[in-house]
């Protein structure tokens, strides 16, 4: 079953950038795939299309085999609920403990407080963060706060999972723990997108690699490595 | 409900973390709606004393001691059959008499009062004000003398012409006033929360990442703006309660005083106040509310 489809797919800035050209790409679900390419290659581009932060300029998305380029405003809540999403940057609220921050995704749907109770301890617990259920976001580290926002992608257990440079400032051991909770993640059927420049991490998971140069897919292969 | 928790921790979250602004807001909301008030109750009173004083706006018409009984009786049905009539009294001598001494009970004016040197009379009650001096007219001839039968006429045309300008005028501005301070409540409502909506701004982006509807972003700022609006509200009906009460009430005993009025609707009377504070609460959390909605519109684009 294919997961996330784009039909040529191009995206022009308002400034006239051209961010990505005439893009086809198929990922089945289950996948674990890197989109990997310099900064400016369009990945970032990618990933916001994908969650209808920006809209195509041409073509068509299809998500689970449903088209979201015609997407009313009022369905893209609907469709977010079914992406988790990981940033460079964690995204997490500083006011909120990490219970709440995880919660709050949960919150979000209109889930009944016994569930939340049930579910943020779980997903805590596959991250390795239970014991700090009640700390915030500040007293923790930069790979601890990682794993929260991961937890927050995933407390409700959406289809789909894309992660933005999710180790771009983590040191190498703190990410390659990352990478297990991500793999662990797609092993449960989670389709994976992680958006990296980080050489090491791609080629020791040898995964399935996109690399996007100046808007455009310039490789696709199977189990592959960063490249040159 | 979920939700309703969500919301009402979220809301407390926020006026908890913006508070001063909060505080600023709720009392610009409680001084404003406390001067609406006050007007309110002003210009509610002056239409009282208007009332009253039109109740009181009335023509006396002295007769003379020798007129015939034809004559009054013409002069009489003559006055019913006027459509500015309300009511016409027939007060003969006795009668005023009577009142006068009434009045004057305890005084020593009245042991030196032999016989009856007061006029009957017909007391005329109009029922539009303003036609006094037309009526007026009738009772006197071509030659600017009174018709036969008549000794006088007379109305307090002092008291009740300046006193109609004077309470349009007061609406008016009152009016105005009102207008400018709810504008002035409302703007910092809304600057309160655009300043609480850019203080969780992150806050917003995150939610909507994880699939807020936008309905969910907006409901804790609605919640805020709608609780600063009524928390000022009922600050303002607590000080309208003990200080205007107690302004007005002086207020209107001088103007009793200088307008010599008989009787008054008295501030606080009846439901008047009942209303008013009615009114400064539903405005308080409107005014919270739009203000909420205003800066929504503009600052949570979804």
């Amino acid at each position: 079953m294919n997961m996330i489809e784009f039909k040529n797919i191009s995206k022009i800035y308002e400034d006239n950038t051209v961010a990505l050209k005439n893009i086809n790409l198929v990922i089945r679900k289950g996948e674990f795939l890197f989109l990997v390419g310099p900064s400016g290659s369009g990945k970032s581009t990618f990933i916001k299309l994908l969650i209808k932060e920006i809209d195509e300029s041409n073509g068509n998305i299809y998500i689970a085999g449903r088209n979201v380029c015609n997407l009313k405003s009022s369905r893209i809540p609907q469709l977010r609920r079914n992406i988790g999403c990981v940033f460079q940057d964690y995204k997490l609220l500083p006011n909120k403990t990490v219970f709440e921050n995880v919660a709050l995704t949960l919150e979000v749907i209109g889930k009944p407080a016994y569930e939340i109770k049930i579910r943020v301890p779980q997903v805590l617990k596959l991250v390795g963060l239970y014991s700090k259920l009640n700390s915030y976001p500040y007293q923790l580290s930069a790979g601890e706060q990682q794993r929260v926002s991961i937890a927050r992608a995933f407390v409700n257990r959406p289809p789909i999972l894309l992660a933005d440079e999710p180790t771009g400032n983590l040191d190498p051991g703190t990410a390659e723990g990352i990478m297990k909770i991500l793999s662990r993640i797609n092993l449960i059927g989670t389709t994976v997108l992680m958006a990296t420049h980080d050489r090491n991490i791609v080629n020791s998971m040898r995964r399935r690699v996109v690399e996007l140069e100046e808007g455009e897919i310039i490789r696709d292969q199977k189990r592959g490595v960063y490249g040159d | 409900m979920v939700r309703t928790r969500y919301f009402f921790s979220e809301t407390f979250t926020s006026l908890k973390r913006n508070f001063f602004m909060g505080f600023t807001a709720i009392t610009t909301v409680a001084i404003t709606l406390f001067i609406v008030g006050f007007f309110a109750i002003i210009v509610y009173d002056i239409q009282g004393i208007m009332s009253s004083v039109k109740s009181q706006v009335e023509l006396r018409v002295y007769l003379k001691d020798e007129i015939s009984e034809e004559l009054k009786e013409y002069i009489e049905q003559e006055i019913i059959s006027w459509e500015e009539t309300e009511s016409v009294e027939y007060v003969s001598k006795d009668l005023a008499l009577e009142r006068f001494k009434k009045q004057m009970e305890g005084s020593d004016i009245l042991k030196e009062i032999e016989g009856n040197p007061l006029p009957a009379s017909f007391d005329i009650t109009l029922n539009n004000p303003e036609k006094i001096d037309q009526v007026e007219l009738r009772f006197y001839d071509k030659d600017g003398n009174f018709i036969e039968g008549v000794d006088d006429v007379i109305y307090e045309r002092k008291v009740v012409k300046p006193l109609f300008s004077i309470t349009a005028i007061i609406g008016t501005i009152a009016f105005l006033i009102i207008i400018a301070l709810l504008l002035a409540a409302i703007v910092l409502i809304f600057n309160t929360i655009r300043l609480s909506i850019y203080a969780r701004r992150k806050e917003i982006e995150v939610m909507k990442l994880v699939g807020a509807t936008n309905w969910f972003v907006r409901i804790p700022f609605l919640f805020e703006g709608f609780f600063e609006g009524f928390a000022g509200s009922i600050i303002s009906i607590i000080l309208l309660y003990f200080i205007g009460n107690f302004l007005l009430i002086k207020g209107e005993r001088a103007i009793v005083d200088i307008m010599r009025i008989k009787e008054l609707a008295i501030v606080g009377s009846g439901n008047v106040m009942l209303y008013v504070y009615v009114g400064v609460l539903v405005l308080g959390g409107l005014i919270g509310i739009l203000s909420s909605v205003i800066a929504l519109r503009r600052y949570v684009k979804v």
